[in-house]
């Protein structure tokens, strides 16, 4: 399960935590501040948005993540609220699963999806705690295909490994697709499977009759990814009015 | 706000929800948080309590958290940067574009008398005018009367950070009723100290000593941090004024 926290950093103006399956993510937010005169744009927000790994520095694998963080991002936040200024996200990679390293060695397996969808929902907490107005919330789903055609939901890195394909999936608040990433060998049917299941996992929709047996008992010890994030605000918000509960 | 209803971004408000206008010539007000797309479609933008006030016939969404963006009327201190032939340019929050203050928007300033700040200093201002496209505007002095009803200069004390949800009930006309803010009065009977809050989540002390002032503040800093009620605030207090 999902482990969250809201601003665990009191300097930056808005901050979460976010962990699950191996990984652990803290992203910070601070906006809408001043920006470059070359990043300058007229009529929005620039969005920037800063990768660091979990020992290094970053190099050619954090700047494509940070850019398709980035043109996520872009779509969600509302940006013509604050033209003429900067939010910028840093993303700090804490902890990865624990045999990350074996795996990175081995070209397929060197695949930066695994880490998206943590990146995806720390960057939205921590907008969410900073006030920034939003045009949506968004959820992200890790979808493995093992050999034997079946899927694996957050698949471990062994999984991953054996994996025949692995899909990254990220659905605004709406139900739209936002994200897709897919690597590996896989057919379209595959993949509207997966975009099902994964639509599933992110907003507990009633999938088609034949798969909805198995698919809600799995749904309820998941539950669905988008009450991870409303838990995180409902918990904010309870910590915050404390004061107001204590008068009545 | 008897009932608190948690919205995220990108909700749609449902018309039962909506605060029913007395009179139906009334027009609904959004407040911040709120977008409306016509026609009739009314979505959160922030994520927040979504608190409704039947007799103004307003709905807005509350939170406590974030950056300050400056709105017109808002009591605000900013931090004096630099200044021009015309203007001081004063910072109200750290990274953001300065705001202008006029030398002459004081009480009673001319070419002649006006009060020279240098940067540095902390100044108890109005926001005129902001809007996203321009650089805020501020005076210290009331426009309509010519009076400084307490802005200006603020010499000595100290600034206090809050949480802007903190800065808020502090600015109430009825702190303990609607606010549950009841701190400032438990020390006021004890010791004597001078308050200016500010709306971007600063509050400036200046009593007799360092001491008292950083009594004060650590009150209203903890009184924030922890969420403490009316009665914990009282508790709190007679602990700090013990350790004097």
């Amino acid at each position: 399960m999902a482990d969250t926290t809201l601003l665990p950093l009191h300097r930056a103006d808005g901050s979460a935590t976010y962990s699950k399956n191996g990984y652990s993510v803290v992203a910070a937010v601070n906006g809408p501040i001043e920006v470059q005169r070359r990043d300058e744009l007229p009529e929005e927000a620039a969005v920037d948005v800063v990768l660091r790994p979990a020992a290094g520095v970053g190099g050619l694998r954090e700047r494509h993540l940070e850019s398709v963080v980035q043109h996520t991002l872009r779509h969600v936040i509302l940006v013509s609220a604050h033209p003429r200024t900067l939010i910028q996200c840093t993303l700090q990679i804490v902890t990865g699963p624990e045999d990350d390293s074996v795996t990175c060695s081995l070209p397929q397996a060197a695949s930066d999806l695994p880490v998206l969808p943590a990146l995806l929902q720390a960057s939205i907490l921590a907008l969410l705690s900073t006030s920034i107005p939003l045009s949506m919330t968004l959820t992200a789903a890790f979808v493995a295909v093992n050999s034997k055609d079946t899927l694996v939901l957050d698949p471990s890195v062994q999984q991953i490994k054996r994996a025949s394909s692995i899909h990254l999936l990220a659905f605004s608040s709406r139900g739209d697709l936002l994200v897709v990433e897919s690597e590996g060998d896989f057919t379209i049917d595959k993949w509207e499977e997966v975009h099902q299941k994964a639509k599933l996992i992110c907003h507990g929709e009633e999938g088609d009759e034949s798969e909805s047996e198995d698919v809600s008992m799995k749904s309820d010890d998941i539950s669905k990814l988008e009450n991870v994030l409303k838990d995180a605000v409902e918990r904010q918000i309870a910590k915050e009015q404390r004061w107001n509960q204590t008068i009545g | 706000m008897a009932t608190q209803t948690i919205v995220l971004p990108g909700e749609a408000i449902s018309s039962d929800v909506l605060p029913i206008p007395s009179n139906p010539s009334l027009a609904l007000k959004l407040g911040p948080g709120l977008r409306h797309t016509p026609p009739s479609t009314i979505t959160s933008v922030l994520a927040g309590t979504l608190c409704i006030d039947q007799r103004k016939n307003a709905i807005w969404v509350e939170n406590n958290s974030g950056r300050y963006v400056p709105q017109p009327n808002d009591l605000i201190l900013a931090t004096v940067h630099h200044s021009s032939t015309d203007w001081y340019h004063c910072a109200i929050t750290p990274h953001t574009t300065l705001a202008q203050l006029p030398q002459l928007a004081f009480e009673g300033a001319t070419k002649k008398t006006r009060p020279q700040l240098n940067s540095g200093s902390l100044v108890y201002a109005r926001v005129l005018s902001a809007s996203k496209h321009s650089d805020p505007e501020l005076v210290c002095y009331n426009p309509s009367t010519g009076k400084s009803e307490g802005m200006g200069e603020l010499k000595g004390g100290m600034v206090f950070d809050v949480s802007l949800g903190m800065a808020r009930r502090l600015l109430l006309a009825r702190q303990r009723e609607e606010g549950g803010i009841a701190v400032l009065e438990e020390v006021a009977e004890k010791v004597a100290f001078e308050v200016a809050v500010g709306r971007n989540g600063k509050v400036w002390v200046k009593s007799g000593g360092v001491k008292e002032t950083l009594l004060v503040g650590r009150a209203l800093q903890e009184t924030d941090s922890e969420g403490l009620g009316v009665q914990e605030q009282g508790k709190l207090v007679k602990k700090l004024l013990r350790g004097m």
